[in-house]
């Protein structure tokens, strides 16, 4: 099986909720991250540099910003003239209710793909993963499905995350659907690897008997076909919830997960926007903190993930933010454990305070 | 079959910039880095699109891989329209007539059915290796107000340094009577910044007549203008206020880039667009300190970074000093090494507690100072010290072994 045998769907609107106000006008794929990232870069980088050329991306609703984001997926090279990138919105005028659907949406267009394979994905994950590994362990094992999972702390927000046992080759025994689990364990985010035909005949099958909770349906494919688990050893986030957004932001601090995630042989793409380099004035204090291009620092950051165009104005004292595009901070503001979303203004000596267990989050486009 | 298109720019780009010394060695000069995310040929090329200009044509010649490939099809200037766009114009073979750029105007010369499958009314000449932000469009409703053949872009320079321009003596109305090349004596202080409106139907006459002139050098400057002049075409000045600086010398680029780290100096970066890396925001450590500088996206700052331009993905190691320096992409100052006055070409690492430049005021003898440059994929071994105005262009102070 050659990777370009292989087409990605990527799901849009995972775990929305349990990202309440990031997600309150736009998808969870679409949500900023890193600094300069979208939720969603992460993974069509990782499709894209397995040579994965095709690339559905499903959408339910609150689309507008995806579609911004992506456009027409050249900052990924996902435009050529056979392939590329295609957006799959619900198309009968309702939201859909769940997986198997969304799937049961899109046989329209995964039929029309040559790819006789599909690496299903979702967009709660951040991680620089090989995906051309995943597709040689699903040769060599000759597995009829391979379930991508992670060895990591359960993460918060997902009330019955799907938790598997597999044998020492790999083939996975069982799937468990605990709620709330604790400690580490192999974790799966739904990622996984199946052959088009049996992916379609599945989906229909359980449709038929109206069966609709995936996780149901997974467990019991794995009593059923070969499933083997391939474990992502990679640098991987869980984007699940507010605190884990905080956190893998924060985790970019560390050399060592920057060095992982932005490998020079996997870079991340995204949108390209036009920004000058970051301008440092001549009274600023910086420290430990990840700043992108077209920010302007007059004050004193420290321990902060700023996206493009930030402005700090003279004598304010930031730490512990994140802080995403084009927001202004004026003079002497005073901020601690904010998370300030797009185009906000705050403007001269106001001061906000969170709780590293509980940042406060500032709406797009708000004035304080 | 082409559309018309009232305005094409050509942009010459095949000079050597040989006083840019190793900054040039394997690069043409438009392509040289600047302003910690551009490269020269960034400001013109902008300056096209912002102006409406959709036809481009770039004159390459010496070493133009790098530049070509920074090129590529235009789509990060907006420049890879379906019948519009940029394309890279080398010298090439012909039945007969054709072979290297003998000179500047024998490049559009050689060009010239480049230029008519356009159609165009006017034609804009535009060199590499200038910094500023102007709109061509205020420039050529000049030229097509006074009627002229030709217009020149001029910029007023103080009287002490006229000498080293090529100076335009107008009359009251701003047409030109006379051109003064580096005068002892300038008699004003109009310098031509090598910007050039021409009616096409003109320019083109002219230059047909100057290839058949044997005892022509093909050269803008020296030959096409002064003979339209002699012919009594109407030649205007056009009065140009802002930044501009040529950046054709190693003071000149360090002090150009520099000026972007003054709040007095107008140039505004906005609307210059160029090829963007694909790396990660920087990173600024808990130990580093950083004033007055602009970083690009990829860095990782360790040190200490003060009025300095560090482009992208270079690391400044710990306890690492850099100060008034341009440091270009991918390069690497080590733990502890301390670099001023200096401009470290691409991907060349410095070695630990290696000394690179000096402040001027610690040079006792005033002409021993001057910006220290070092090429590019070079390495610099630790402890090595690399005096001012030296200009290195092969590898110091590392074991053959390690080579």
């Amino acid at each position: 099986m050659r990777n370009n045998d292989v087409l990605g769907i990527v799901f849009s609107n995972t775990n929305e909720e349990a990202l309440s106000e990031l997600t309150a006008r736009r998808t969870t794929a679409s949500v900023p991250i890193g600094g300069k990232y979208r939720i969603i870069d992460f993974i069509l980088s990782d499709l894209s540099n397995a040579g994965i050329n095709n690339v559905g991306i499903i959408t339910n609703k609150n689309y507008m910003s995806l579609m911004d984001h992506v456009g027409s997926g050249k900052a990924w090279d996902l435009s050529k003239r056979r392939s590329g990138l295609t957006i799959l919105p619900p198309y009968d005028g309702k939201d859909y209710s769940n997986v198997l659907e969304m799937l049961y949406n899109a046989r329209g267009y995964l039929e029309s793909c040559r790819e006789q394979y599909v690496l299903i994905c979702n967009s709660s994950i951040v991680s620089n993963m090989d995906f051309g590994e995943v597709i040689k362990f699903h040769s060599e094992k000759d597995a009829d499905v391979t379930v991508v999972y992670e060895e990591m702390q359960a993460p918060q927000g997902i009330e019955r995350p799907m938790i598997l046992r597999a044998g020492e080759d790999g083939k996975i025994d069982e799937i468990l659907i605990t709620p709330n689990p604790t400690g580490v364990c192999n974790i799966t985010f739904g990622t996984m690897l199946v052959a088009k035909d049996l992916l379609l005949s599945i989906v229909k099958e359980e449709l038929s008997l109206n069966h609709t909770n995936y996780k149901k349906v997974i467990q019991e494919v794995v009593s059923e076909y070969n499933v083997y688990g391939y474990k992502n050893t990679n640098y991987s986030a869980a984007i699940t919830s507010i605190k884990e957004y905080f956190n893998f932001n924060m985790d970019l601090m560390n050399p060592n997960v920057r060095a992982e995630l932005f490998s020079s042989e996997r870079p991340i793409y995204t949108k390209v926007r036009d920004d000058t380099p970051c301008r440092y004035g001549l009274n600023c204090e910086v420290k430990r903190s990840l700043i992108s291009q077209g920010c302007v620092i007059d004050g004193t950051v420290e321990n902060c993930v700023l996206s493009k165009g930030v402005h700090i104005g003279e004598g304010s004292v930031v730490k512990n933010c994140i802080i995403m595009q084009d927001t202004e901070i004026g003079k002497n503001v005073n901020l601690s454990y904010v998370i300030i979303d797009k185009d906000v203004v705050i403007q001269d000596g106001r001061s906000l305070m969170g709780y590293e267990s509980y940042p406060i989050y500032i709406s797009k486009r708000s004035k304080v | 079959m082409f559309p018309k298109q009232e305005v094409v720019a050509m942009l010459l780009a095949g000079g050597q910039g040989s006083r840019l010394g190793v900054l040039t060695k394997k690069i043409a000069k438009p392509a040289v880095p600047f302003g910690g995310k551009y490269r020269i040929i960034d400001f013109p090329l902008s300056n096209c699109v912002n102006s409406g200009i959709e036809a481009v044509g770039i004159l390459t010649q010496y070493q133009p891989l790098e530049l070509n490939e920074y090129i590529g099809n235009g789509q990060p200037w907006d420049l890879d329209g379906m019948h519009s766009g940029v394309s890279c114009l080398s010298p090439y073979q012909a039945v007969d007539g054709a072979d290297w750029y003998s000179g500047t105007a024998n490049a559009i010369y050689q060009n010239i059915d480049f230029i008519n499958r356009y159609n165009p009314e006017y034609v804009v000449i535009l060199s590499g290796d200038h910094i500023y932000k102007m709109d061509y469009n205020q420039m050529i409703k000049f030229h097509k107000e006074n009627d002229a053949a030709c217009t020149i872009a001029v910029i007023d320079v103080p009287m002490e340094e006229a000498s080293r321009f090529g100076i335009l003596n107008t009359n009251a109305d701003g047409s030109i009577y006379e051109f003064d090349e580096k005068p002892e004596h300038p008699k004003s202080t109009n310098a031509s910044m090598g910007i050039y409106v021409f009616s096409w139907k003109k320019l083109k006459k002219y230059l047909i007549e100057d290839a058949a002139n044997p005892d022509s050098s093909n050269d803008f400057g020296k030959d096409v203008l002064p003979a339209m002049l002699n012919s009594g075409e109407r030649m205007f000045a056009y009065p140009f206020e802002g930044y501009w600086k040529d950046v054709g010398t190693i003071d000149s680029l360090w002090e150009a880039n520099m000026d972007l780290l003054d709040p007095n100096v107008t140039l505004d970066l906005t609307d210059i667009f160029s090829k963007n890396p694909m790396m990660p925001p920087h990173y600024i450590a808990d130990e580093a300190k950083i004033q007055n500088s602009l970083v690009a996206d990829g860095c990782n700052v360790y040190g200490n970074v003060e009025f300095s331009i560090l482009f992208a993905g270079v690391n400044i190691g710990k306890g690492a000093t850099v100060n008034s320096s341009i440091i270009m992409p991918g390069a690497v100052i080590e733990d502890g090494a301390v670099v001023q006055y200096a401009i470290v070409a691409e991907n060349t690492v410095v070695g630990k507690n290696a000394v690179i430049g000096e402040k001027p005021e610690n040079v006792a003898n005033r002409d021993d100072w001057g910006v220290t440059v070092l090429g590019d994929n070079l390495k610099i071994g630790d402890n090595t010290v690399i005096l001012p105005k030296s200009m290195i262009d092969k590898n110091v102070g590392v074991k053959d072994d390690e080579e």
